[in-house]
């Protein structure tokens, strides 16, 4: 197995003058007992958005803790601007972390909040520091109710705030767009593009591969707690596209139609079972454009042509197996 | 100090502004209740019996009841349930975080406790002389008592997840069976070091503590190593990976 031909993500520099800040695991393990979370990964991240993408369990909040300083590394080295994360206060005043848990003191305001994160980060004038981070996630309506009323979006949102307070130039969210409506949805992308053009590093954690394709300018695949792929979006999804795929087709000559796909160089297999056809291709985009063209010259009509394994997961998958 | 106050008020409205506010309260008139039975019936105890009444049921319940509660909530549930995630991700001595917070938890349990023994002292005693000395040297004694078992059940909570638990059974099993069989194992209850300043205080108030005057150092030690131990343990507090 080889891993897919992506090169790690560039370390880059600040658009706002100084270098960027930057986030480096290097050669990074991390397991409980007998299961291994986190599986020897090596990444190092600039200024810029990149999405942590996987399926649930992946090891993508494991990661974010041990970047956080919130879990030890069992092996390697977890970096904030090449010091130690685990063990070291001081990184609290580079990085802001929006985890993925609902756990705020359900008692304060959402306004109080951020004025408590800004009194612990020592800022000379909290309030105003908190106002204006709650004024960023535009949450005033509401900044003076109990966090505990929320809902699950505005929560996220205060949790944000509460996280910008300080301005920090690394911003590492888990899930941070789970029970924001859309409107709030495309609010937070853009206020987080902002800041990325603004020369910070931000990491966020998705099982969503769309909200990762709009956001993102470098993606990190994490499948079963291994760096299954990382680099540039649109390469990762061509490397997710382009794989071997399985269709289930309905026609009106199911036979007379899996033998005009045999001459297709996409079409590697075909199968008639039960009076299903299916089709395995090797290249989705050349099978999808060249389906109703050979359907047509066949002279059959076309019912039903659904891909049967289309799941992230099978997604996943398939990048873990090249490796 | 402002980090110190706002870690103080965040965790003073955590405890308070729950139910087992109220259910502490509750449990600190228990001892008032008992006194005023004794009052309404018109009856008098001398000072030893003051004494030994308090040491029974302020000292060996309320106080380590009170204090366990508080202890393990103001910190121990924090980490379970992820809120203290908030203050865990900022810039801020550990040792802090720990001391602000036994200051208030014990602060909160000295404030039920205390006027729950001279309260219950007084109308047990009558006021009677040698009595009021009686209560009030479990009272001061109650306040070193409050702040000792609150750091060591804090720091229990930070060590262990059934903290509330496992200081039930040192509260139930190795001060009040333990401890009252094996002499020797005194040394190793934070009710006897309270028993023991009462009787520096007032001999009076616990004639039979083999612990005495020395109540005073083995808290202070107790304390400072809770303390250390608290700050080391949050230090390297590490919260359960969900992915």
């Amino acid at each position: 197995m080889t891993a897919p031909a992506v090169p790690p993500l560039p370390l880059s520099e600040a658009t706002a003058g100084g270098p960027a800040s930057t986030i480096v695991l290097d050669r990074v393990s991390r397991w409980y007992g007998n299961v291994v979370a986190v599986n020897d990964i090596t990444f190092s991240l600039g200024a810029g958005i990149t999405g942590l993408l996987g399926p649930n369990g992946a090891g993508k909040t494991t990661i974010l803790h041990m970047l956080a300083g919130l879990l030890r590394p069992s092996s390697g080295r977890v970096l904030i601007d090449s010091t130690p994360s685990w063990r070291n206060p001081e990184v609290y005043r580079r990085i802001g972390l929006v985890p993925e848990r609902e756990a705020v003191y359900p008692f304060l305001t959402g306004r109080q909040l951020a004025v408590l994160a800004a009194q612990l980060q020592r800022l000379p004038r909290p309030e105003a520091a908190a106002a204006a981070a709650i004024r960023t996630v535009e949450l005033d309506d509401a900044a003076d109710r109990p966090v505990g009323t929320y809902s699950k979006g505005m929560r996220q949102r205060v949790k944000i705030a509460a996280a910008l307070v300080h301005d920090p130039p690394i911003l590492l969210l888990d899930e941070p767009f789970n029970g924001m409506d859309p409107r709030q949805r495309l609010h937070m992308m853009d206020l987080l593009r902002g800041m990325a053009r603004a020369g910070r590093t931000i990491l966020f954690s998705s099982h969503i591969l769309e909200e990762v394709e709009r956001l993102s300018d470098g993606v990190l695949v994490i499948v079963a707690g291994r760096l299954a792929a990382s680099g540039d979006f649109r390469e990762i999804r061509r490397l997710m596209t382009d794989r071997p795929h399985t269709f289930l087709v309905r026609s009106s000559d199911d036979r007379r139609l899996a033998a005009a796909f045999m001459s297709e160089p996409a079409v590697f297999a075909t199968e008639l079972r039960d009076g299903r056809l299916t089709v395995r291709v090797a290249e989705f985009s050349g099978f999808t454009r060249a389906v109703a063209r050979v359907a047509r010259d066949a002279g059959v009509t076309l019912y039903e042509v659904a891909p049967t394994d289309d799941s992230l997961e099978s997604v996943f998958a398939y990048l873990v197996s090249r490796r | 100090m402002t980090v110190f106050i706002a870690i103080a008020t965040v965790t003073l409205r955590s405890l308070l502004g729950r139910r087992r506010a109220l259910l502490m309260l509750l449990l600190a008139g228990a001892p008032v209740g008992l006194g005023l039975l004794v009052a309404i019936n018109n009856e008098r105890l001398g000072p030893s019996e003051v004494g030994a009444t308090i040491d029974a049921f302020s000292n060996r319940v309320v106080l380590p009841l009170i204090a366990l509660v508080f202890g393990t909530s103001a910190l121990g549930s924090e980490l379970d349930d992820g809120t203290a995630i908030t203050l865990l991700t900022k810039p801020i001595n550990r040792a802090s975080i720990i001391v602000a917070k036994v200051a208030v938890a014990g602060l909160l349990t000295a404030a039920l406790v205390v006027p729950s023994t001279v309260l219950a002292g007084l109308l047990l005693g009558g006021g009677g002389a040698g009595t009021i000395g009686v209560t009030f040297a479990f009272a001061i004694a109650g306040i070193f008592g409050s702040f000792l078992y609150v750091a060591i059940f804090l720091v229990l909570g930070v060590v262990t997840s059934r903290g509330l638990i496992i200081g039930l059974g040192y509260s139930l099993i190795w001060e009040a069976v333990v401890s009252s069989l094996l002499r020797g194992s005194q040394v190793f209850s934070v009710r006897e070091y309270v028993a023991g300043i009462a009787s520096a205080l007032d001999p009076a108030a616990s004639p039979d503590s083999v612990i005495g005057a020395g109540g005073f150092l083995y808290a202070a030690v107790v304390f400072a190593i809770a303390l250390v131990i608290g700050t080391v343990r949050l230090s390297t507090y590490e919260v359960r990976g969900t992915d």
